[in-house]
């Protein structure tokens, strides 16, 4: 179960990820490596099964919801790619809104 | 006395003042600055640190455990004084609005925060050669790896700049490198350490953890940060590690050795350390156990289904808007930008982790991999359950199947890449604790063994680590 160019270009538009022409083939090469070696899993009957592990504590202790200010070194402006009046600008959806 | 107490005890008795230490300490990463392990430092930022130190009043210096300790810090750990890059030129300048809650805490038991240490990006790699900023050089032989992620912070405690160091494990990126590099590291349980504030790579992985050139140096930074944190959800609700005192002797343990780490084609010279450490087991009256860990051979590609699945998920927000340095594509609009953004600020083996997290979890292909990787990390988990609930207090194992690789020996070849961690992974699988201590050379290079307990075990398995340590003689070739 190997992957192929058409995949990777798939994968990439789904995690927002410029990929160029020139780096496609060898990064084809070695995605199918790694989803050939990960797929020796299947080995595994699927009957063979234990509980389910979760990470952490058995109880997620939640702490009370309270809307409080995070308090910060220093305010958004300073280390947001842009900041205008009390929000994060972004370019206009255009395009995605077309789709 | 370890040089983290000893040092600790001359400031808080007054022979000493954090001010002379951190100057020492800023003479030596200008000395070490080859390595290539300190990503970010000054010498006035060193003096700042030292001034709350030697600020404080005798009592309230007496209560520091760490007092005037200079401890390197993983630049994927955030702190407001300097950048946190995380070894990526997406986040290049980066500096953080507020401190991770171990920083709070080291800070507050007296430690300095020496430097940020350089690391794989996004603490994704065995080698640290995948940074951003060049790859870190081994201290015993700049052609070498340090091993990874934290590669950065354990060359700078094999080079004696910093008696301490924290790291982070996903997969064994603490461990690794201290075996490599002839120190300690420590990897507590998922739960004894705030995250708050670590970035995060793999949510159901990620720890905090510690490098030391002993294991009570690297113990006694761990016990300080440890404890539950109301601003981390997935911290146990415990008190913070209280560490047992130091062990002359193993009576009345029994340590696990299981079947699977110890292949027929492993390398001589580990194979002749891990002797050397059973040797020294049963030396210290310890009873030995063969136990079988039967699904290990699938704990590598399991890991590289569970942390890129994560990763691509944690990884979404470096997109320009919350964060990242910000480029516009062709198009002009928000996909470009989201698009080149990543395009351009990510490196080859982060792209390649999204893209494989991507893909595991895309419709069609989740059942067949992520799905399976979670029966899968179950049946892991239950393998060191049977083998525990089977009369084992700790398992006995190699930390690497190899001494230190060459540098670009495995950079074109991702899964050898992954094989480094095949002794390390499982552990962060099932959320366990466990500590490498160095146990050997092999034709010069440091060889490690790693102890492994129960969840939540760690006062045990750290005395356990220390009598070892003291009857294993670590500079010795071994034959």
């Amino acid at each position: 179960m190997s992957i192929g160019r058409e995949d990777v270009l798939h994968v990439a538009k789904l995690a927002e990820l410029a990929v160029s022409d020139e780096e496609l083939p060898k990064l084809t090469e070695q995605l199918g490596r790694i989803v050939d070696y990960v797929a020796q899993l299947n080995e595994v009957p699927a009957g063979e099964q234990a509980p389910p592990y979760l990470a952490g504590p058995d109880k997620v202790t939640l702490r009370p919801d309270v809307a409080a200010p995070v308090p910060l070194a220093r305010p958004p402006a300073d280390f947001a790619p842009e900041f205008s009046q009390g929000l994060f600008v972004v370019p206009r959806l255009g395009a995605m809104e077309d789709q | 006395m370890s040089a983290v107490e000893s040092a600790a005890n001359a400031v808080r008795e007054g022979r000493a003042t954090a001010a002379v230490g951190a100057k020492e300490v800023a003479s030596r990463l200008e000395k070490a600055a080859a390595l290539n392990a300190a990503l970010s430092w000054s010498a006035e930022r060193l003096d700042a640190e030292a001034s709350r130190v030697d600020g404080a009043t005798p009592s309230e210096r007496a209560k520091m455990p760490l007092a005037g300790v200079p401890i390197a810090v993983k630049d994927n750990i955030v702190t407001t004084e300097q950048p946190t890059t995380c070894g990526s030129r997406i986040l290049e300048g980066y500096v953080s609005p507020f401190n991770a809650t171990v920083i709070n805490r080291l800070r507050a038991a007296g430690a300095m925060i020496a430097c940020k240490a350089n690391l794989d990006e996004f603490a994704m790699g065995s080698s640290t050669e995948h940074s951003a900023f060049g790859r870190v050089k081994h201290p015993d032989d700049p052609s070498r790896v340090p091993g990874g992620s934290s590669g950065g912070s354990a060359a700078l405690v094999a080079a004696g700049v910093v008696p301490a160091a924290l790291g982070s494990e996903t997969g064994g990126s603490v461990r690794q490198p201290a075996s490599f590099c002839g120190i300690v590291g420590i990897k507590p349980s998922y739960g004894r350490v705030s995250r708050y504030g670590l970035v995060a790579f793999g949510s159901s992985l990620d720890a905090v953890s510690t490098f030391g050139r002993t294991v009570d140096d690297a113990a006694r930074v761990l016990a300080a940060m440890s404890g539950h944190d109301p601003l981390d959800a997935t911290t146990i609700a415990q008190p913070p590690l209280v560490l047992d005192p130091p062990r002359r002797d193993l009576k009345g343990l029994t340590i696990g050795l299981p079947a699977e780490y110890f292949p027929r084609d492993l390398h001589q010279g580990v194979r002749a350390g891990l002797d050397r450490a059973i040797k020294a087991v049963k030396e210290l009256g310890a009873t030995i156990k063969e136990v079988s860990l039967p699904h290990t051979r699938y704990a590598v590609p399991t890991y590289y289904i569970i942390a890129p699945a994560e990763a691509a998920a944690n990884l979404a927000r470096y997109d320009g808007v919350r964060y990242g340095q910000r480029r516009v594509g062709p198009a002009g609009d928000l996909r470009a930008l989201y698009q080149a953004t990543r395009g351009h600020g990510f490196g080859a083996e982060v792209r390649r982790r999204i893209l494989i997290g991507t893909y595991v979890l895309s419709s069609g292909y989740y059942d067949a991999y992520y799905r399976k990787a979670q029966q899968v990390r179950a049946l892991l988990a239950e393998d060191f359950r049977r083998a525990f609930d089977t009369g084992c207090n700790m398992l006995l194992t190699p930390t690497t199947p190899t001494p230190a690789f060459k540098a670009g020996e495995k950079t074109e070849d991702p899964v050898a890449m992954y094989l480094a961690d095949i002794f390390v992974c499982p552990v962060n699988l099932a959320g366990l604790p466990a500590v490498s201590f160095p146990v050997g050379r092999s034709e010069g290079l440091p060889l490690g063994a790693q102890l492994i307990a129960p969840n939540f075990a760690e006062a045990k398995m750290l005395s356990a680590a220390a009598a070892l340590e003291s009857a294993v003689d670590a500079a010795a070739e071994v034959r």
